[in-house]
């Protein structure tokens, strides 16, 4: 068998600190730099790098794992102590794993995907993955896909900010034509009011004690500012109310609330309090129309889902386990048939020569016919001879036992070329436009 | 004949609620939607062929009783929903209509009706046909309605009272729950109001008289003011939990007064021989 393997030396957010991680992170050009070096290093004949805030990752196929352990120890020594290694399948289920998004900090985040795809691109483009890595990847992808479509890993809110969209659409189903009121200047405030943009509200309505902050955080909202004094006014005005300031006590009471739901005919209010201590009064719950949450609310809804979240990461495990296997069966099939190519034509080539051979004594004792039949009896011999070993070979392939074609190889003496890089120029470029549309 | 081919609606109706459910319980399998979706139009046509051969069986006279109105009801409510569904594209209402489409069939699918005999000469009337439709028509969108209510209910209940469960990512929003409710009695109202019109027309004929303090006259009128007071409700800004309590509430009124009219014998002249004989009498 081929003395190359897939090699995996890495560190993430679970192996090293963040300190660390920022050392040996790299991205655009200097990327492609490392990678054109790593490809340019003796024994390495594909590389891949994954390089993300929470991971920096080296893929090699390569002929020993030192290469890519160099890429971290030449850019930061104290990195040694924090890598993992990991060779053939075991690098392949960390690469379906990570693609996955079940080894990300917060499982079942979609970014990492799209990095990993955005890093397979890049080293086709720098020419460092050829074909080993286009296959690699593109499983890699396709069991990414297949996980996320199979399971509910991806569902629910893992942030506060998202959770504040998730229960505002819930009650509103999207914000045309309705306005978002922010009381006070905290920085939770200001992150909820940015991602309840998707729900598409006509306005942002700010309101803080002091005008100076409020009018700042308005203009960074893209909203318009107005005076404390208004808000008995603004909560008629407004659908959804997110309340952060740094007031000890209730901001937003009952009997406010109460005479606001009155003047709005009982239209719905959401109320949402991210202070701490509380700055709406849990009584306005009561209150018919008016949903209130607090911080703790919205702190369940978090773990609920990564709750959820554990389950179905168990069910996405089984499904890279399978696809980890078929992709495994199928790397062996293929190092099965270069032994197979490589003994048909080490036998006919002795079958041609020996048939020369004798053809160069008998040659002239020969009619044209005479020569024929010699000939096809040296390739009677050798279809007779190999018709045992092709269908065992081949049958090996098909179910993926690796150990056969080395053995076929060690037997009949056949030295192992290189894979050849006919199919290689073409065959990146071609996944990467798959790969770009996917993400679009 | 009919009651064959009904069976074969009743059916696909099943196959139908099925595919609904399991849309609602794994709502990653959007497929099972739009099987349901047409699965349930082939129920429809099935169906609309078995009234036709029922029709034509018995001259329309089994659609007077609570039996045809019921299947009737079925069908009305199916072919209101699939109208919905194709403008509103909420297929998580399916689950649960189709399975109260199929409970209230059910009870029509045992035993092969008696004849019911041919509907008398006296109200075969072209206003009476248009009466039964527009009745159940109605009925049948205060049935979705109800559908609805029961839905805003139970999402009211998880984004209030912070559940947050299996329940509360598969509803729909309350605000489209709301708006849908208030459309669907809107609607119903206005098409039970053409019941009425066309009820009293086929009164004063064959009655001769608008208005005879007929049990089922009162109930319908009731039931006509109580709806009207829910659409003129919802104008001075009645919504929400409150509004689809009443839905609700309307709509249970609405049935137990309808069946128990329908099956205690002699209480309304709806039923029966549809007062030929009080006709025959005046005669």
């Amino acid at each position: 068998m081929s003395g190359r393997e897939i090699y995996l030396v890495g560190l993430s957010h679970k192996s090293a600190p963040i300190e660390v991680r920022e050392r040996v992170a790299l991205t655009g050009d200097l990327l492609k730099a490392a990678l054109c070096a790593l490809k340019g290093t003796d024994g390495v004949a594909e590389a891949v790098v994954v390089s993300t805030c929470n991971r920096v990752e080296v893929y090699v196929h390569a002929d020993g794992i030192e290469p890519a352990r160099c890429f971290f120890t030449s850019r930061a020594a104290e990195a040694d102590g924090h890598l993992y290694a990991k060779i053939g399948v075991e690098a392949i289920r960390h690469l379906f794993r990570v693609a996955a998004s079940l080894d990300s900090m917060v499982v079942g985040e979609q970014q990492i995907l799209g990095q990993v795809k955005e890093a397979y691109g890049l080293a086709s483009a720098a020419q460092s993955a050829g074909p080993y890595m286009s296959r690699l990847c593109n499983r890699a992808f396709a069991t990414a896909k297949r996980v996320r479509s199979e399971t509910d890993i991806g569902r629910g809110a893992t942030s506060m900010s998202q959770v504040a969209v998730e229960l505002v659409e819930k009650i509103f189903g999207d914000l045309k034509g309705r306005a978002i009121l922010l009381v006070g200047a905290g920085k939770m405030g200001a992150l909820s009011a940015k991602a309840l943009a998707v729900l598409g509200a006509d306005r942002i309505l700010v309101t803080n004690r002091s005008p100076e902050r409020g009018m700042a955080l308005a203009e960074q909202v893209g909203g318009t500012f107005r005076a404390w004094e208004e808000l008995p006014r603004l909560l008629v005005e407004a659908d959804v109310v997110i309340v952060s300031t740094g007031a000890p006590t209730y901001v937003v009471t009952r009997e406010l609330v109460q005479q606001a739901m009155k003047a709005r005919r009982s239209r719905s209010m959401c109320l949402i309090d991210l202070a701490v201590p509380r700055n709406v009064d849990p009584a306005c719950a009561d209150l018919g129309e008016v949903f209130a949450y607090d911080v703790d609310d919205m702190e369940k809804v978090v773990q609920a889902t990564q709750e959820a979240r554990r389950g179905e990461a168990l069910r996405a495990e089984t499904i890279v386990e399978a696809e980890v296997m078929a992709f495994a069966k199928e790397r062996d099939a293929r190092a099965a048939l270069p032994v197979l190519a490589q003994l048909r034509r080490h036998a006919e080539q002795i079958a041609r020569a020996e048939a020369e051979r004798t053809l160069s004594h008998l040659g002239p004792k020969l009619d044209e016919k005479g020569k024929k039949s010699v000939e096809a009896m040296a390739q009677a011999i050798v279809n007779k001879l190999l018709h045992g070993p092709t269908a065992r070979l081949k049958a090996a392939a098909s179910t993926g036992d690796g150990d056969l074609p080395g053995a076929a190889a060690e037997l009949f003496g056949i030295e192992n070329e290189p894979e050849r890089p006919e199919s290689a120029p073409a065959e990146p470029a071609e996944s990467r436009a798959a790969a770009s549309s996917e993400r679009s | 004949m009919s009651i064959v081919i009904l069976r074969i609606a009743a059916a696909l109706y099943a196959v139908a609620a099925a595919a609904y459910i399991v849309f609602f319980s794994r709502p990653r399998h959007r497929r099972a939607a739009t099987a349901g979706f047409w699965v349930l139009a082939a129920a429809f046509t099935v169906h609309a062929v078995a009234i036709g051969v029922g029709c034509s069986e018995f001259g329309g006279a089994e659609f007077f009783g609570l039996r045809g109105g019921l299947v009737l009801l079925v069908w009305l409510l199916t072919g209101a929903y699939l109208f919905l569904q194709r403008y509103y594209k909420l297929p998580t209402i399916g689950a649960f209509v189709t399975p109260l489409a199929l409970v209230v069939l059910l009870p029509t699918l045992f035993g092969t009706p008696g004849h019911p005999g041919v509907a008398p000469a006296t109200v075969r009337y072209p206003s009476v046909t248009l009466h039964i439709l527009s009745a159940v028509g109605g009925v049948a969108l205060f049935a979705i309605a109800f559908g609805v209510a029961i839905m805003y209910l139970l999402q009211e209940r998880e984004v209030k009272g912070k559940r947050f469960g299996a329940l509360f990512s598969r509803l729909p929003s309350l605000d489209a729950l709301d708006q849908m409710i208030q459309r669907l009695v809107r609607a119903g109202f206005v098409v039970y109001t053409i019941a009425l019109i066309a009820g009293t027309i086929t009164a004063t004929a064959v009655w001769n008289s608008a208005w005879s303090w007929d049990p089922q006259q009162v109930v319908s009128l009731a039931i006509w003011i109580l709806y009207g007071a829910m659409v003129q409700l919802r104008h001075s800004g009645w919504h929400g939990r409150r509004y689809a309590l009443m839905t609700l509430v309307g709509f249970v009124i609405l049935l137990s007064s309808m069946v128990s009219l329908k099956i205690v014998p002699g209480v309304t002249r709806h039923a029966g021989d549809y007062g030929a004989r009080v006709s025959e009498i005046a005669q």
